[in-house]
């Protein structure tokens, strides 16, 4: 049980108050987008403007705070929202849905010279690149963290996550793009082109190499050109690209950042968890809490008392289904007590499951409540 | 209805979360329980089909777990190595092209390789004979991974003849798609749960499969139901006790929203939808997934 008071109740209003960033990360379904936006309204409610991206969030919830799929550009939680829902926020709140591929070309057009920016834009590598592959859209996410950061001013950002399969490809993203840009690698692979020229940008000859030759017996001679055109093409972006992307990793690690792990209960799912928190914390991001979200409660002794003195069969309809609460509370605090073994000393969260869909700014708030502590799950 | 019986590849599809690795295991049982030799696909994911059945990790090798029943959980490392030593033939030109630093670094780029490798080796497997040429397997299950949408790892052979002109890779590719879209040979398995997104996600995914992947869903799974327990009346009785009211209503929304689940499932992908109800245990395991299975018996067929 982890009551209010008890040690790890206050971590994350400390880390609302004080860091500028908090970045919400875990597997695909657990709640991340709604302990992203409970998050942030709760910082707005206690006077630090905010700002949440979120990712692909529910079609309700994206509606409830007015939150529209274009633009991906914030907005602010209009007046209305808040009172309708008899809240009053002392900082505003601001949201905003990451659109994925725009930020991609965004990106692109700020930073290739003009002629090179359509070519990278036909290319199919480049559609490929921005829409899938893996630790691309973890690396958008950051991206645009980095920028929000750098030019908006908000006192406070918490960031949502793409579901990400692998803890890894999240940590991997910015290295995988700057070894995208790596100067070393692309400088061997494109002297040959480099060296012909303008011709060599639209003619551009793998040369002979050994391992090439043998590279193409797999893909094919024109697939690699094909990339190797799209290589080259980036390569025109100028340094100031790598230098954001290096920007991106440092800020992960920054003191002004924090990592919530969100997870679910259940005690056949904590691997995932377990094995998320072990690389955060052997990256140096060991998160600052991990929320334990949608704990099922127990029903309680006088519960059992009261459907004794039913009629049947109505006794018996009622006692089964207390038993089968009473069950998924107990499978529910068996994961929890696993996990708290292997998270050894980051403090646990516990939210609790709630009746309905947490869709609405009064949901958030409530669901705040158990974030930061005012309110505990009792087991 | 004739049952997966009939197909040699059995796709189980769905998000995340919603039961796929257990209607997988539990699918996969049912196949080898009807005396069919049967080989169960995990890709790339934390490994858990092998669990569910009360078996120790099987990792990259296709091991057996029991009568009829092999395993296993495909790493791409794996799989893109057994792919280039199928192309390139030799161990030692494998090391000198895949562990040269700038190739690895290329590779990485080409969009959905390792997809590919992965899913090129599930069908290598569906393939497989023995040495009288009968199959090798008479059933391959394949645990489909849910990273972002579903439908991206079955879309890979086809994305692939988008991007990548014609060659060894595009070849590859096509022949690949042509084994996913054999209706006589691939079934689609869609798991869901009874909730409105899920169900909203089984949708776009099954006429995703049908547009995109050109497969034709063949059975909804709906696990996790809760069978309808109170009378409105009933409800009404409990109402002034809090706790057992509150317990009561959660129940039965829970069976409203099954009822529900099932209709829009049936109206909307036009398929048969197979019910799983909820089990409540404190662990999930064998036992659980021989109930699955017990469930499911009509959607596999005749039973041994
Ligand atoms: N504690 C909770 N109780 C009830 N429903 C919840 C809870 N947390 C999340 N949900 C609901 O579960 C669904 C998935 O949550 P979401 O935050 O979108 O997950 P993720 O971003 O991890 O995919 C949403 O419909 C959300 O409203
Ligand atoms: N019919 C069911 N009743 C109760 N719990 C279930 C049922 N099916 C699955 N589960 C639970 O859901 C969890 C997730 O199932 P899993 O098959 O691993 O999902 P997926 O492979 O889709 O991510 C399991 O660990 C199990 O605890
Ligand atoms: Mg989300
Ligand atoms: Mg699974």
């Amino acid at each position: 049980m982890s009551g209010a008071g008890e040690p790890g109740s206050g971590v994350l209003a400390r880390a609302l108050a004080a860091r500028r960033v908090v970045v919400c990360v875990g597997a695909g379904g657990v709640g991340k987008t709604t302990v992203s936006a409970s998050l942030a309204l709760e910082a707005a409610l206690k006077g630090r403007e905010s700002l949440v991206c979120t990712i692909d969030p529910a079609k309700r919830l994206a509606n409830a705070l007015g939150l529209s799929a274009l633009g991906n550009v914030e907005a602010r939680i209009p007046d209305p929202v808040w009172s309708d829902a008899g809240l009053t926020p002392r900082a505003p709140l601001h949201a905003m849905m990451l659109d994925m591929k725009r930020t991609w070309d965004e990106l692109i057009a700020r930073y290739a010279p003009a002629d090179v920016r359509e070519r990278i834009f036909a290319n199919r590598f480049y559609q490929a690149l921005s829409s899938a592959l893996a630790g691309s859209q973890e690396y958008i996410a950051m991206e645009k963290l980095w920028e929000l950061r750098s030019s908006r001013g908000y006192p406070l950002i918490v960031l949502d996550t793409p579901p990400t399969a692998h803890a890894l490809d999240f940590l991997d993203a910015p290295n995988r793009v700057l070894d995208f840009l790596d100067n070393d690698a692309a400088r061997w692979l494109l002297t040959p082109a480099l060296r012909a020229g303008k011709m060599g940008l639209k003619f551009f000859n793998l040369g002979g190499s050994f391992v090439m030759k043998q590279l193409s017996r797999l893909t094919g001679t024109e697939t690699l050109q094909e990339l190797a055109n799209f290589m080259l093409a980036m390569s025109a972006l100028n340094e100031d690209f790598r230098e954001r992307a290096r920007a991106v990793k440092a800020l992960l690690r920054d003191t002004q950042t924090a990592f919530v792990l969100v997870t679910g209960a259940a005690v056949d799912r904590q691997d995932e968890a377990i094995h998320f928190h072990s690389i955060l914390t052997a990256n140096g991001m060991a998160p600052v809490a991990v929320v334990v979200n949608r704990v099922h409660t127990a029903p309680t002794a006088e519960d059992f008392d009261r459907a004794r003195a039913l009629p049947s069969p109505l006794q018996e309809k009622v006692l089964r289904t207390l038993e089968e609460r009473a069950t998924l509370a107990a499978r529910d605090a068996l994961g929890i007590a696993e996990l708290q073994r292997q998270v050894g000393n980051t403090p646990l969260v516990q939210v609790p499951r709630f009746e309905q869909d947490v869709h609405d700014v009064r949901a958030l708030a409530e669901t705040a409540r158990y974030l930061v502590g005012e309110a505990s799950v009792s087991v | 209805m004739a049952g997966l019986l009939d197909r040699r590849l059995w796709v189980v599809t769905g998000k995340g979360g919603v039961g796929k690795s257990t209607v997988s295991a539990a699918l996969a049982l049912a196949s080898a329980r009807a005396g069919r030799r049967t080989l169960v696909c995990e890709v790339n994911t934390q490994e858990r089909v092998s669990r569910f059945l009360g078996h120790p990790p099987v990792g990259p090798e296709v091991s057996r777990l029991e009568e009829n029943l092999w395993a296993v959980d495909m790493r791409p490392q794996e799989a893109m190595r057994e792919y280039a030593l199928m192309t390139l033939r030799f161990e030692a030109l494998y090391k000198a092209v895949f562990e040269n630093r700038v190739i690895r670094y290329f590779l990485r780029f080409i969009p959905s390789l390792q997809e590919l490798v992965l899913l090129g080796k599930v069908l290598w497997h569906v393939r497989e004979t023995r040495a009288d040429g009968q199959p090798a397997w008479d059933t391959v299950v394949l645990d489909a991974p849910a990273t972002g949408h579903a439908i991206s790892f079955l879309r890979v052979p086809q994305v692939l003849l988008d991007t990548v002109p014609p060659g060894p890779l595009h070849k590859e590719a096509r022949a690949m798609r042509d084994l996913l879209v054999d209706p006589g040979l691939t079934a689609a398995v869609l798991v869901s749960l009874p909730e409105e997104l899920p169900v909203n996600e089984t949708l776009e995914l099954a006429e995703a499969l049908r547009g995109q992947v050109r497969v034709q869903p063949t059975a909804v799974v709906l696990n996790a139901t809760s069978p309808l327990r109170f009378e409105e009346g009933e409800l009404r009785t409990l109402a002034p006790v809090p706790g057992l009211s509150d317990a009561a209503r959660e129940q039965h929304a829970g069976a409203l929203r099954s009822r529900e689940a099932r209709a829009r499932l049936e109206s909307g992908v036009g398929v048969p939808v197979h019910e799983v109800p909820r089990l409540f245990s404190e662990r999930f395991g064998r036992a659980q997934v021989e109930a699955v299975a017990g469930h499911l018996a009509a959607l596999v067929g005749r039973w041994a």
